[in-house]
């Protein structure tokens, strides 16, 4: 596996065995949106549609995972439940770690893709508030903040 | 040009695939940026037409979940290996060329917009609350379909674009008002 792919999941592995509830989650959350939104930082280049099909497969299954673990942390009843990854229903009062883990993924990927081209973070964090408020418990929407618009990309 | 990405196209290689000589492109573009943003304007028209037929009359939920089915179908057709093309011409084309990401950037305001208007319809119906913030849901939702395109896309597999759109549309219905 390539430098970005094995340098992103030595720190995520990290990082996020330290997510155990909603608050380490947002702390996760922030770190990430600022990795991938740094030009040329391994994030901003692993979630690149780039580089070798096989190994970017094997990269996202096994940040996929790293992150269905933290969600299932921060919600412990959610663990307990089979999930199959595919199927099964969607209702909003169900958590499914894994099913979760593929949103958080895609709004990474997907906002990141959106934020580069507008130049802005804004899409990335709406993206996230999609995947992440249902475990953010009460609290502004990191949607809101649009203070920050990074230049030069 | 889509399967390879735009970065390991080279201009022997749309020739090879289109049957035109050298001279034949140099007349028409000069180089391979203007090539590239040819591409993005049939491309992005094509899809803006398609997501408007398909939106523009959705007022429920329900509809967007139909979108969502159809979104997912003609993808599957190709095991997800394509991708969205204005998806993954945005993946790489927007470091290097300013031009080609603003043509990007207002395409994919256009697209969003459709999915802004249908979730405006369903909270003018009174089903979404007049608080949620519409176009924070919408961008959100291109976000999850988007990211869901290149998941499948690496996968070789639709599953995950179809998780993170149920995922996605099932957040948007968890704020509506039953």
């Amino acid at each position: 596996m390539n430098t970005p792919f094995a340098g992103v999941l030595a720190t995520e592995s990290v990082c996020l065995a330290a997510v155990t509830d909603g608050a380490t989650l947002a702390e996760w959350r922030h770190r990430v949106v600022k990795e991938v939104m740094t030009p040329q930082s391994p994030y901003a280049i692993a979630l690149r549609q780039a580089g070798d099909v096989r190994d970017r497969a094997e990269f996202l299954a096994r940040w996929r995972q790293l992150i269905a673990d933290a969600i299932a942390r921060v919600v412990p009843c959610a663990a307990a439940r089979p999930s199959d990854g595919a199927t099964g229903e969607s209702g909003p009062a169900v958590v499914d770690p894994q099913r979760t883990a593929v949103l958080i993924l895609a709004a990474l990927h997907g906002g990141c893709t959106l934020s580069q081209l507008a130049q802005d973070q804004w899409p990335l964090d709406a993206a996230l508030d999609v995947a992440l408020t249902p475990f953010a418990g009460p609290g502004s929407p990191a949607g809101a903040d649009t203070s920050t618009v990074p230049s030069g990309q | 040009m889509f399967v390879q990405g735009v970065g390991a196209t080279t201009l022997d290689d749309v020739l090879a695939a289109s049957g035109a000589s050298k001279s034949q492109l140099y007349q028409h573009f000069d180089g391979k940026d203007a090539l590239v943003r040819a591409v993005i304007d049939h491309v992005g028209e094509r899809i803006i037409r398609r997501e408007r037929d398909a939106l523009g009359h959705v007022s429920t939920i329900r509809g967007l979940y139909r979108w969502r089915d159809a979104t997912v179908q003609r993808n599957a057709l190709r095991d997800g290996a394509y991708g969205c093309a204005l998806g993954s011409l945005a993946s790489e084309v927007s470091d290097h060329d300013a031009a080609a990401r603003e043509a990007l950037a207002r395409l994919f305001g256009e697209w969003q917009e459709l999915l802004a208007a249908v979730l405006r319809r369903v909270q003018e119906a009174g089903t979404l609350p007049a608080d949620a913030s519409v176009d924070q849901l919408a961008t959100g939702l291109m976000g999850a379909l988007q990211g869901g395109y290149m998941l499948a896309q690496t996968a070789r597999d639709v599953t995950p674009m179809a998780t993170s759109l149920d995922m996605a549309l099932a957040y948007i219905e968890s704020r509506t008002i039953s």
